[in-house]
């Protein structure tokens, strides 16, 4: 596919803008924490220093979520958006985040150690995001309306959040105290011990993204068209969903489910980058994702003296109106 | 070179049939048939799309059905009634896709392959659009677009389902022209369904026609259009 200058000047901006954002994001905040405390913190470590204690276990893990929960879902929604060749597609609105939450909330109120630990709550968010990407592709086989597939999506979510709600009212209070403060979604449950972890996942889901880059781009065709291009699309489509339910689970587990960014922000990208090179846009939607939800970030750390917004809601506020902004443009 | 051999087509019950029959390359054939006859269910089987239900279809004498997945887009390039809905997809895009067979595992353009796209641009007099996105092409431009990107994956046949439907009289000439250049200048089989017996006439020696009653697949060389319409249609 074309590269064009306009492409690499845009991609050029974002990477010498993202840095800047995130180091921004490390020093907003109520206490005030000045650069050379960062450095150290980064460079010369001292436990005994409270401020790069906070940096160390507070900040710079908060920051790192916010770049793969923003990089994460962009690339989902943009995958999703070409496997089911709907522009309006995305992991939330399809009811990806409903199975992990689903798998979360049964794990987390099971109460059986294991499931409650870290590994267990990925492995169930990872195994849920899977399965609904599973049931969402059995629909697509079913149905060839675009709309209707997008209800099919709203409707598996309302369904578990049904079953969740059930669940919440059989379970005890110390597990629905957990299961509701993971509910309302935050980049700040993660510690230093387990960036680790949670890093390796996402680089692994990032790196399967970039074996799809030439299969997508046929798939701008249709499916059919794509067979006869040599695309074996049954297992394509096969590694989308896992690729998918790869960074989907993994941003829910930890983060809780976060709207709209897997919706918005690969629309804009496309508006602005004027391609269907999936090479430009995945790459795009990575970097922009990212600074996307720092922003965000940014202004909810500015906020957090006054009041405290959930990082879910935050992206629904400005991304529900964007989505709506979208459809209107398309009907226009 | 495309041979039907003892062939029945369809889903799960014969729609169509023929004994032995070789569409030839170098020119262009029309199939030509009833709304509902198996025209497309013809096109789709030799695609490989649709199972055979009995007998074989070869391409240059090999049977389709050992074509592997990589090698089927050498033998075979299919043109769809419909242009696929896409945002921000250009035509220079588009038309490159056709190379997708022929690039790496990333699928990154080699200055050949974009040298191909050029050339089939600027022989279908398309060139100054390649820069437009497809969303605001004409109908004639967006089936121009679609047969040159059939031409730069550089398939030994081209099959196109219903290329001038759609189209006004100027665009249906212009396609019908562009194909029968295309089958002379690169000896490739071009197999196309139409309506368009009039046009098809002028471009065409070999008809395809699938019988209304018998549903038996025939081929009629240099047909007058009375024989077609008798065999087709039963208009005497």
């Amino acid at each position: 596919m074309i590269v064009s200058t306009r492409h690499k000047w845009l991609l050029l901006g974002i990477v010498i803008l993202l840095p800047i954002l995130a180091w921004i994001h490390l020093t907003a905040g109520i206490i005030s924490i000045e650069s050379g405390t960062i450095f150290d913190a980064i460079f010369s470590y001292d436990d005994n220093n409270t401020l790069q204690v906070i940096t160390r276990e507070i900040r710079i893990p908060r920051m790192t979520m916010a770049i793969i929960a923003g990089a994460g879902l962009s690339i989902a929604g943009l995958l999703m958006q070409t496997l089911f060749n709907n522009p309006l597609a995305g992991p939330y609105v399809l009811g990806i985040n409903s199975g992990a939450s689903l798998f979360v909330a049964f794990s987390i109120m099971t109460g059986i150690p294991f499931l409650t630990s870290d590994l267990g709550i990925v492995t169930n968010a990872l195994i849920g995001a899977f399965i609904f990407g599973l049931i969402i592709v059995l629909f697509s086989e079913l149905i060839r309306s675009q709309i209707s597939l997008l209800l099919v999506g709203l409707m598996l979510g309302s369904f578990t959040s049904a079953i969740v709600s059930m669940l919440q009212t059989v379970s005890g209070a110390e597990e629905l105290k957990v299961f509701t403060l993971w509910a309302l979604g935050s980049l700040m449950r993660v510690d230093s011990a387990q960036l680790p972890l949670i890093v390796l996942i996402f680089l692994i889901g990032l790196a399967m993204t970039f074996l799809l880059v030439k299969p997508l781009n046929v798939l701008v065709m249709g499916q059919k068209q794509a067979q006869l291009m040599g695309i074996h699309y049954r297992r394509v489509r096969i590694l989308i969903i896992f690729v998918t339910a790869l960074l989907t689970g993994l941003i829910t587990a930890f983060c809780g489910p976060i709207a709209f960014v897997g919706l918005a922000v690969p629309n804009l990208l496309k508006l602005l980058m004027k391609t269907q090179n999936h090479g430009v846009l995945l790459i795009a939607a990575a970097l922009f994702g990212a600074a996307f939800v720092l922003v965000c970030d940014i202004i909810i750390q500015l906020l957090e003296n006054s009041f405290m917004v959930p990082i879910n809601v935050f992206t629904s506020i400005i991304g529900a109106p964007i989505v709506v902004l979208l459809v209107l443009r398309r009907l226009r | 070179m495309i041979t039907l051999k003892d062939l029945h087509i369809g889903y799960k019950h014969s729609v169509a049939s023929c004994s032995d029959l070789i569409i030839p390359e170098g020119e262009v054939s029309v199939l030509i048939g009833k709304n509902g006859s198996g025209k497309s269910t013809l096109l789709k089987s030799i695609t490989g799309e649709i199972p055979l239900l009995k007998g074989d279809i070869l391409i240059d004498g090999k049977s389709i059905s050992s074509f592997t997945r990589k090698e089927l887009p050498f033998a075979v390039a299919f043109v769809p009634a419909h242009f696929p809905l896409v945002d921000f997809l250009r035509v220079e895009e588009y038309i490159a896709l056709g190379r997708s067979p022929h690039t790496s595992f990333l699928g990154r353009l080699s200055p050949k392959d974009k040298n191909e796209v050029r050339i089939a641009a600027k022989s279908l007099g398309i060139d100054h659009l390649l820069h437009r996105f497809t969303s605001e092409l004409s109908d004639g431009e967006k089936q121009l677009s679609s047969i040159a990107r059939a031409i730069v994956q550089e398939s030994k046949c081209i099959l196109l389902d219903e290329p001038t439907a759609f189209l006004d009289y100027s665009n249906k000439v212009r396609v019908h022209l562009a194909l029968k250049e295309i089958a002379k200048e690169l000896n490739k089989t071009i197999l196309l369904s139409s309506h368009d017996i009039d046009l098809s006439l002028e471009i065409a020696e070999s008809f395809i026609v699938i019988e209304n009653a018998s549903k038996e697949i025939s081929q009629l060389i240099n047909p007058t259009k009375q024989e077609i319409l008798a065999q087709a249609f039963e208009i005497q």
